[in-house]
């Protein structure tokens, strides 16, 4: 019996049958359906021990404190820490972005020497050695910019740029530097903080509170814990502003108002306060009383804002009635308030006897500097950057011989972009600091890269904003994942290199300085288990252990002080009568309202890739960045919804398309910030439009401050 | 006709006959034969005696703890492994080489030591091990606690996941026999 063809397909026919009772069709199917699903490219989930560390914010202004989970070993995710003050648990989008911004593709990933066109990786020893010698020559004319407003890298960089001849050292405009400016031109001293946690009724002029404006996620938890879920509130929060944004759309109540205005209303509150009787032995009081009953009635703030005499009446016996009111002044995105807007709520503040009261206004003391020849917080806040390099772009101001910028994009983040441009353009020798190719590296003529937050110790000191003193560090949990260095380090060495003795060899000894220093000044605290806002309260504030500061603070906890400086804050009623005026509304086209967001990051930062995803299509579509304007205003001035503008105004011009959308004041254009990169990388690079570069920077009266709170742009 | 016949009746019994080959043949290489074909054998990279280790009286929560989130078991780490490990032996039994090949290969050089995860679960899903603490270990993992040479390592040759990866139906069996949620996003996020 051999095998016929019968034979054979019995063979078959068994095969196959048998083949249906084993696993191999059934089993194959499975495998195979599972194999599709793991292609190589797609990321695999890190396998290993999981445990979490503790490090600060230093990316986002807010300087939350951060838990940062690993899995063994590595990085993988960023959240807000519990313990920290500044974050109780909370995270801001651009904070969170901490971990994943070690791969960003807009990272410099060597040093970087110009050449031609484009740049060319040097390594650190030839950057050292060309720096060296070019600042060397550029000794007595050597500028700096920082947009670090907390770090003690600002002590190393100031003190070095000191000692080889300063031609002048200054910070990024913030609300900080208006609020500075502010408080000095009070007579007062120490850095303004803002008790939100003990205030039951807060008036916020102007300021996003809860998005770009000081300690924001510290705003928003201290907000969240005074509105329980189910309760009734227990606080009153109100703001004023041009447009519903972030943080207008939780308040109680909106009031719109333009952001040139902000003082008006101030003072027009004021008038009804000094009506009801309120008085003060502050300086300038009796000034003050003539300036505001002069010119800021009912009538002249309507006349001039808009806003219904029984408005403010109403707000002024809401303040007065509250056992803890509070004031809050600042720009609607952050920068280019005037000096005077920012009085105007202080003196809302001095009014009410909220100075140095808990769920008021404290005058917090800068903490003491370490590195001999360094500047003061106070003395770096004074300068005024975009009145300096406009100066040196008119040839009013002799331009520096070198710029070392730190952590800063000028070239980007200021107003009137072409003006500074151009006045960047006349510094012969440019060094940035910066962690990403941003727009000011791109002009620079060498780029030094700084470690990011994980990559390099660090330290946040009080940022603006903080009701109580507070440090925190930023501890290294990685090796850089590219060739940088910590600039604090780069700036100690290029020092020892140029024979300037600035005491320290290594940048970590500076914070083990400033830390020994604190842990010597009495009144701090580690916060646990009590936090600064319950000792403002009247809890009796814990015990310093000093030798575990160091300790304490690379576990992520902060160190708080509360208190204040003696500070005899005046309500400057001369700088008020120059600068504010209840004038007539003027005809005007359209008032630009910009607005920050951080997801949208920072000018050094770009916006972070994952980010970019949760920006709405009313924002940013396709490439193309879109206008806030209510249906009146659009009406008046003749678009309709989708249509493509060209807003012009400082010089230049920025494309846009309209969204009709009523949370916006009449006369204004409300128009996003972040955008319209024109370095970084694809997440970035070209998205809509920069609308801060059609802000015009004007000198404000009578305190002589740059400012671009709002500026009318034309509309075509 | 006849012979035409013939050739009918033993080419039907013939067929019947091969079909059975077939069928026996095929159960005999889909049982035994593919699996051969299908895993491939792997042996841990250290020869770890579980035995050795209970017998001295460690505790399997000591190397095998829950993550603060309860995601992880725990595998141990080099370093954790050096607290006892952290010096060659020079003895040449069979463990003594073992322990010193460890040493030489990874607490020396702080790598970790790549170990075969007899049942990780695709990235894709979420399990925790922190919601199933009241189960005994082995009633998901093999028994190694007597094993005084780990189990061979069997990996799929498809998939690339090992042999006791568990099903998606044995966690969904166990789930509602316990009377579980098996909505997708218990496990999947």
């Amino acid at each position: 019996m051999g095998l016929d063809r019968r034979a054979f397909l019995g063979l078959v026919a068994g095969g196959a049958v048998g083949t249906m009772f084993t696993p191999i069709p059934w089993k194959l199917l499975d495998d195979v359906s599972i194999w599709t699903q793991n292609w190589s490219w797609i990321p695999r989930v890190p396998k290993g021990q999981v445990d979490f560390v503790a490090t600060t914010s230093k990316l986002c202004p807010a300087g939350e404190g951060l838990k940062i989970m690993r899995v063994a070993g590595n990085p993988i995710s960023a959240a807000g820490n519990p313990d920290h003050p500044l974050s109780r648990g909370g995270v801001s989008a651009l904070a969170r972005s901490e971990v994943y911004m070690l791969y960003s593709p807009a990272r410099v990933k060597s040093p970087l020497k110009k050449s031609g066109k484009g740049f060319e990786p040097i390594t650190w020893e030839q950057a050292l050695i060309e720096m060296a010698d070019k600042l060397g020559a550029a000794k007595g004319a050597v500028a700096c910019v920082s947009g670090d407003g907390t770090g003690t890298v600002n002590e190393v960089l100031s003190a070095f740029v000191g000692k080889l001849g300063s031609a002048g050292c200054f910070m990024m405009p913030s609300e900080a530097t208006t609020a500075a400016k502010g408080v000095k031109l009070m007579g007062g001293a120490g850095q303004a903080g803002y008790d939100f946690e003990n205030a039951d009724t807060v008036l916020v002029l102007g300021a996003d509170i809860f998005e770009t404006w000081g300690t924001s996620t510290r705003n928003r938890k201290a907000f969240g814990a005074s509105r329980p879920v189910g309760e009734k509130p227990k606080s009153t929060y109100v703001y004023v502003g041009p447009t519903k944004n972030n943080t207008a759309s939780v308040c109680d109540q909106w009031i719109p108002a333009s952001a040139a205005d902000l003082g008006v209303v101030a003072l027009g509150i004021a008038w009804h306060l000094l009506k009801a009787g309120a008085t003060s032995n502050a300086p300038g009081f009796d000034t003050f009383k003539a300036v505001v009953n002069g010119g800021f009635g009912p009538e002249d703030v309507k006349r001039a804002t808009g806003i219904a005499p029984e408005v403010l009446a109403g707000l002024a016996k809401t303040l007065a009635a509250a056992k803890a009111p509070l004031v809050v002044t600042g720009s609607p995105f952050g920068q280019g308030l005037g000096a005077a807007p920012f009085i105007a709520g202080m003196a809302l503040n001095i009014l009410l006897g909220r100075i140095n009261k808990p769920g008021g206004v404290y005058a917090l003391p800068e903490l003491a500097t370490v590195v001999p020849g360094a500047l003061t917080r106070a003395a770096m806040l004074d300068g005024d950057l975009p009145a300096f390099l406009k100066g040196v772009a008119e040839g009013k101001t002799p331009a520096p011989k070198a710029l070392l910028v730190y952590d800063a994009n000028p070239a980007y983040g200021l107003p009137e972009a072409a003006t500074m441009a151009k006045a960047l353009e006349k510094i012969p020798y440019k060094v940035s600091f910066a962690s990403f190719m941003d727009e000011t590296a791109a002009l620079c003529d060498l780029i030094l890269p700084n470690s990011l937050t994980l990559e390099r110790y660090d330290d946040l000191a009080t940022p603006y904003g903080s009701g109580f003193c507070l440090y925190s560090l930023a501890v290294p949990y990685q090796k850089p994942v590219h060739d940088t260095r910590t600039a604090g380090d780069v700036l100690l060495t290029l020092a020892r290199k140029m024979s300037v003795e600035l005491k320290f060899d290594n940048f970590l000894q500076v914070l083990k300085e400033k830390v020994a220093t604190l842990a010597k000044a009495s009144g701090g605290f580690v916060a646990k288990d009590v936090m600064p806002w319950q000792v403002a309260a009247g809890k009796p504030a814990p015990a310093l252990a000093g030798g575990d500061l160091w300790k304490a603070l690379s576990a992520g906890y902060a160190w708080t002080m509360v208190g204040q400086v003696q500070s005899n804050l005046g309500f400057a009623p001369e700088v008020l009568a120059k600068a504010v005026k209840a004038g007539k509304a003027p005809e005007k086209t359209a008032v630009l309202a910009p607005y920050a967001q951080l997801r949208t990051g920072t000018p050094t930062t770009g916006i972070p890739c994952q980010d970019l995803t949760t920006v709405p299509d009313t924002e940013l579509l396709k490439e193309t960045t879109l206008v806030r304007l209510n249906s009146a205003t659009a009406k008046a001035l003749g678009l309709k919804k989708g249509a493509t503008v060209t807003l012009s105004g400082a010089g230049a011009t920025c494309e846009a398309q309209v969204h009709l959308f009523e949370s916006v004041m009449t006369g204004v254009v409300s128009a996003p910030l972040g955008f319209g990169h024109t370095a970084f990388d694809i997440y970035s690079k070209g998205k809509g439009a920069n609308y801060l570069s059609l802000m015009a920077v004007v000198e404000e009266p009578g305190t002589g401050l740059s400012t671009w709170a709002a500026a009318e742009v034309k509309i075509a | 006709m006849e012979e035409k016949r013939s050739n009918s009746a033993g080419g039907v019994g013939g067929m019947v006959l091969f079909g059975l080959i077939g069928f026996v043949g095929a159960l005999v290489v889909g049982w035994v034969i593919f699996p051969k074909l299908l895993y491939s054998e792997k042996t841990q990279p250290i020869r770890f005696s579980h035995t050795v280790h209970a017998q001295l009286g460690i505790d399997c929560e000591q190397c095998h703890h829950l993550g603060p989130d309860g995601r992880f078991a725990g595998l141990p780490t080099t370093e954790s492994c050096a607290e006892c490990h952290g010096e060659e032996t020079g003895d040449n039994s069979p463990n003594g080489k073992e322990i010193d090949k460890f040493v030489k290969d990874y607490a020396k050089t702080g790598a970790q030591v790549p170990w075969l995860v007899y049942q990780y679960q695709p990235d894709n899903v979420f399990f925790s091990h922190a919601a199933h603490k009241g189960f005994e270990c082995s009633k998901c993992h093999p028994d190694v606690a007597k094993a005084d040479t780990p189990p061979t390592y069997y990996q799929n040759r498809i998939s690339g996941y090992s042999k006791d990866t568990m099903k998606m139906w044995e966690c969904e069996r166990c789930h509602a026999s316990m009377g579980t949620s098996n909505a997708c996003y218990v496990c999947h996020k």
